[in-house]
């Protein structure tokens, strides 16, 4: 009896050690599999992909900004050719590459009817009521250090201008006219932050005017607007002309026959 | 009466926990730090960039406002160095902008270095290459 009792005790210490054996075992998989990435500085990676699909979006922006501004249809392709060069010297031994696919043929976005017809990944109409230019492209990045390959997005630059209404008020002495004017970029979203000397021209009947602006949310329009202002035009204008250049230097110009007298 | 045993198998096991405590203490911290570091340098930048400011900045040489922005954009603790080349790597002339003494660069183990571009202002391309240095102070 005794000495079965004394083997016994042995188990304890078996037991010991297997519990040892296994917490080893699987606290070493727990701790690899923590700290394999730790190791592979994806972050490194990562950064890098961010930098360039956030450069690609600004130089869809500055491609934009000088098409509206020279009218230059091939900016956006020789920009992107630049670009897919320059970019492979920014970050050598990565093995950076960038490919790029500018926007080509009719797109619906925005609600923009009739769609946009983009050539070059650009796209305009001007002297309307409702204006406005718009790039779009696909960038496509692969690293090859890291075996990235297909990391593709597609990016867009919108700006569009409506003159809701333009108005000819006269009575008591007084003679203006009042743009009602709402500004809308990529996304729909409306442009706020917009000063007068944004606004690089106000024409009526085609004669440029001096103006005045003030912006709020109208509950008329139940949007914000941009309220234009020009003094003493004494006679029914016949058209209404503004120019627009906004803060990212992206330009448009809406147009309008359509002055209402009160 | 088994305490000799139970003596034994608590000394096993607490062998096999303290040498689990030595086995899985922190790597190389040091590149898990600078890691970090490029992380917040990236996001800075990126920040700055998506208000629309990091191009005016660049393109308008305001170095002032530049050097501001990041000050009050990193931890107190995180002191940094911020170089600007062109697509040739070479460097566009600007005053020092730095926050720390250099010695700090000079002696830390562990420096981070982020390269951001920024392609160009308003309607001209002409890229510029940005190199924010960090280092924890």
């Amino acid at each position: 009896m005794r000495l079965a009792k004394e083997r016994k005790g042995q188990f304890i210490i078996i037991a010991a050690m297997l519990l040892s054996i296994m917490i080893v075992s699987v606290s070493t998989v727990i701790y690899g599999t923590v700290t394999y990435y730790r190791q592979e500085r994806w972050e490194e990676y990562v950064t890098i992909v961010d930098s360039i699909k956030t450069a690609s979006c600004n130089l869809l922006q500055i491609g934009l900004a000088n098409y509206s501004q020279t009218l230059n249809s091939e900016v956006l392709k020789n920009y992107f050719n630049r670009w897919i060069r320059d970019v492979r010297n920014a970050y050598p031994g990565y093995g950076v590459d960038v490919d790029y696919a500018l926007a080509s043929g009719i797109r619906s976005a925005y609600g923009i009817v009739p769609p946009m017809n983009y050539s070059l990944g650009l796209a305009r109409k001007w002297n309307m009521q409702t204006s406005y230019v718009a790039s779009n492209a696909t960038v496509n990045i692969n690293i090859a250090s890291v075996g990235l390959t297909g990391y593709n997005f597609s990016s867009n630059v919108f700006l569009k201008m409506s003159i809701r209404d333009v108005v000819w008020y006269t009575g008591t002495g007084k003679w203006y006219v009042l743009f009602y004017v709402s500004v809308d970029k990529e996304g729909l979203e409306p442009v706020i932050g917009l000063q007068a000397s944004n606004f690089a021209s106000v024409k009526l009947s085609g004669v440029s005017q001096s103006f005045t602006m003030k912006r709020y949310y109208s509950p008329t329009y139940k949007y914000f607007i941009y309220e234009i202002k020009v003094s003493s035009i004494t006679s029914l204008p016949s058209s209404a002309n503004v120019t627009l250049v906004d803060s990212r230097g992206i330009k448009t110009v809406s147009y309008t026959t359509i002055v209402q007298q009160q | 009466m088994r305490v000799v045993e139970s003596i034994m198998a608590a000394l096993i096991v607490i062998s096999a926990v303290t040498f689990l405590y030595f086995f899985a203490s922190a790597p190389s911290s040091q590149a898990h730090d600078t890691s970090e570091l490029e992380k917040i340098g990236h996001n800075i930048l990126h920040d700055i960039d998506e208000q629309g400011l990091l191009a005016r900045y660049v393109y308008r040489s305001e170095w002032g406002n530049m050097t501001s922005a990041l000050v009050v954009s990193l931890p107190v603790n995180v002191y940094f160095s911020l170089s600007i080349y062109d697509m040739n790597n070479n460097p566009v002339n600007h005053p020092l902008m730095q926050y720390g003494d250099q010695q700090v660069f000079s002696s830390s183990a562990a420096v981070a270095s982020v390269t951001y571009i920024v392609p160009g202002y308003q309607t001209s391309y002409d890229p510029r290459i940005l190199v924010l240095k960090l280092v924890n102070g």
